[in-house]
């Protein structure tokens, strides 16, 4: 999607006040990109596992701001977004409350995304059901910074071809939405291998029951590959402050561990190969088998780099903190 | 009907008219009674018929035989059947999400009381993936994604008394599915005098096929290639275990009708129809009635051409020179190959024009002019 800025855009910029990220884009001619690297920031829960807000805030806007590269956290939001976006964060619910990306930490995003003058009624949460919404404390609704939506049966009429798979996508996506934003949480997935933010994206097709052979390959890619998805892509986050390691995609707590960080990309597969890293690395540290020996290695992460959507080199995935 | 009705109630337009139940409120605690539709978080929960458990909280399911191995939380491919706390689950017994009364010709049953109508009905899912799938806006779908009704078997039958239905048909999706729902529904036919039916892809494990098909009037089964290449290609699924579907049906001898949908270039050789015929002879003997129906590009497969009618009239010499006694032609209404003939003396024996039953001449169940015994069941 083209994002020239036009004299109006920066009118608008100027009048929501994020005349600071306009000369990003300004010069890139398009939202920031930086493959190959996440950013990573502290954040640790309380009792009950709740984040306290303004800590949330700041690990929010310091993953944001070393992913990107911007100086400051609204720059970086302003080298992603812009004021004539609709910007749908898909929030990976599946295994709420207990392993789902904190309400905190959505909010602080929305907050951010805000800041780039994007209308609160024009960030959209979402997720397959009202149900998981309401599982992960994001009920639906009208939030002070963001909309709660739940795609329930919004979907194209006809299915969509990408690659090997033919899937109705979430109108959502494919109409509603002029970018998106993947939040997920860093976990194993029985079948996949890992469920980060690529993985995330099954929520937006009618029938992800279909593509669960072979560890999820290519059909991971392919479902991002489509432009509806690959275009609009601006942002992955995961939520990593609880990890888990074994047993996804439900919350296992034997296998889950304190992993205290928000990682945040422009890069979808860079993300991906980053929360791999962090699932084998929990495994070694216990002594148990990689993926690769229980016969689930994350292949998906392979393919979508060979399609041009990002790294998948764990190797090659720079950690920048901040 | 009640004065109570309202746009939660079931209201199921079939093909050949409009059935209604008239029953009471919603039910308490905002579970649907049985007509209502079914909302958000209320599909029928059930514990499953046919899994096992696994290793850490996983289970295998043993009705198909794709034998999914499914981690807690997540469904089958089938996407009807899912790992609840290391219990599977189905979703959808009684959850049906189509409702008609059809002729029975429509399922086809040549050889099922001609003329009769089935209620028939279906849940959201499939167990395979045909790119050619005609109810694919259901079949491919989950449960929660597509608007259904709480029928439970006792009120799914009660529904067919009332349309003066002889039959019903667990068909439009994939029956395997919903499994539980068939069997179900099938004894409370039985108790109500009415004959349960099923159409199918077949691709059901031994097991659960042994257990159910006894309750049935008949199975068709959707024998939809000769070949794997074309069983793994276009419908993500398997020639073998249909096969094995097949024999074991004859051998419990529920009354068996085979459908093969000839798609132009994937399986309208005279080769290929020539070894299924023959398989068929062997394996089931003459008497299986073996419709050749016409494709209709859809859902993903829009890229060919209807089936040439010349193409079903080639196939269907094939088979009957192979032997088989019973070759009729689908979807090419009006065509004399969807008449019934006599394997004796060649007389025409049921006369019909798409599913409307012109003229019966079987006088019980055999040929008026030879004598000769017709297989079905005709009463």
């Amino acid at each position: 999607m083209s994002r020239r800025i036009t004299r109006r855009d920066l009118g608008r910029l100027v009048g929501a006040g994020a005349l600071a990220g306009m000369a990003s884009r300004a010069v890139s001619g398009g939202p920031v990109r930086r493959p190959g690297v996440v950013g990573l920031a502290p954040l640790t829960a309380g009792p009950g596992g709740r984040l306290d807000p303004v800590a949330a805030r700041t690990a929010m806007a310091g993953a944001l701001v070393a992913a990107t590269g911007e100086p400051t956290a609204e720059r970086a939001a302003a080298a992603l977004f812009g004021p004539g976006d609709t910007v749908g964060i898909k929030v990976n619910c599946l295994a709420a409350p207990r392993l789902s990306p904190h309400p905190e930490l959505v909010e602080a995003l929305a907050e951010l995304i805000a800041s780039a003058g994007v209308p609160p009624d024009r960030i959209l949460v979402f997720e397959r059901s009202e149900r998981e919404l309401r599982k992960a404390g994001l009920p639906p609704g009208t939030h002070a910074r963001f909309r709660s939506v739940g795609i329930e049966r919004d979907w194209e009429a006809r299915p969509a071809v990408s690659g090997s798979i033919g899937s109705c996508y979430a109108r959502i996506v494919s109409r509603r939405c002029t970018a998106l934003v993947s939040f997920g949480v860093v976990k194993d997935h029985d079948l996949a291998g890992v469920s980060a933010g690529l993985k995330n994206w099954y929520g937006v097709i009618h029938n992800p029951n279909k593509y669960h052979d072979d560890n999820c390959d290519p059909f991971v890619a392919d479902v991002v590959n489509h432009p509806w998805i690959r275009d609009k892509l601006r942002l992955t986050v995961l939520d990593g402050v609880l990890a888990q390691c074994h047993g996804g995609p439900a919350f296992r707590a034997d296998a889950t561990f304190d992993l205290g960080l928000v990682a945040a990309s422009t890069d979808p597969v860079a993300a991906d190969a980053w929360a791999w890293k962090v699932i084998e690395a929990e495994r070694k540290r216990r002594g148990m088998p990689g993926l690769e020996a229980e016969k689930r290695p994350p292949r998906f992460i392979a393919t979508a780099a060979s399609y041009g959507l990002g790294v998948g080199d764990p190797a090659k995935v720079r950690e920048v903190r901040a | 009907m009640s004065g109570g009705m309202d746009r939660r109630r079931l209201v199921v337009l079939g093909a050949v008219g409009a059935v209604a139940m008239a029953l009471p409120g919603r039910g308490l605690a905002g579970r649907p009674r049985p007509g209502e539709a079914i909302e958000g978080d209320e599909l029928p929960v059930a514990e499953a018929s046919w899994w096992k458990r696994l290793d850490q909280g996983r289970v295998e399911c043993q009705l198909c035989p794709r034998g999914c191995r499914v981690a807690d939380m997540e469904r089958g491919s089938c996407g009807a059947r899912e790992n609840r706390g290391g219990t599977y689950v189905t979703l959808v017994n009684g959850a049906a999400c189509a409702v008609h009364v059809d002729p029975i010709e429509k399922k086809p049953f040549f050889h099922v009381l001609p003329g009769e109508t089935a209620l028939s009905f279906a849940t959201a899912g499939c167990n395979v993936e045909c790119k050619f799938c005609q109810n694919w806006e259901i079949s491919q779908f989950r449960p929660e994604q597509v608007r259904s009704w709480y029928l439970p078997a006792e009120a799914l039958v009660a529904l067919a008394r009332k349309n003066g239905a002889r039959l019903t048909a667990a068909t439009y999706s994939e029956p395997v599915i919903f499994w539980e729902y068939v069997r179900d529904v099938a004894r409370a036919a039985r108790k109500q005098g009415i004959r349960p039916t099923v159409v199918s892809n077949g691709y059901i494990q031994e097991k659960p096929l042994r257990e159910v098909l006894p309750l049935l009037t008949a199975y068709k089964v959707d024998l939809k290639s000769f070949s794997e290449r074309f069983y793994r290609e276009l419908i993500r699924g398997e020639l073998k275990p249909v096969l094995k579907t097949l024999e074991i049906t004859r051998e419990v001898g529920t009354w068996l009708e085979i459908v093969v949908l000839i798609i132009p270039t994937w399986n309208d050789t005279d080769e290929e129809a020539r070894k299924l015929a023959r398989w068929v002879k062997t394996h089931l003997g003459p008497d299986v009635p073996v419709h050749l129906t016409r494709f209709h590009p859809t859902y993903r497969l829009t890229n060919l051409p209807p089936t040439p009618v010349a193409t079903l009239e080639r196939l269907w010499k094939v088979a009957r020179a192979e032997g088989l006694h019973f070759v009729y032609l689908g979807n090419v209404p009006g065509h004399p190959g969807e008449n019934t003939t006599c394997p004796g003396c060649g007389a025409v024996l049921i006369r019909r024009m798409g599913f409307t039953v012109l003229a019966n001449r079987l006088a019980k169940g055999r040929c008026p002019d030879c004598g000769r015994e017709i297989p079905g069941v005709w009463s």
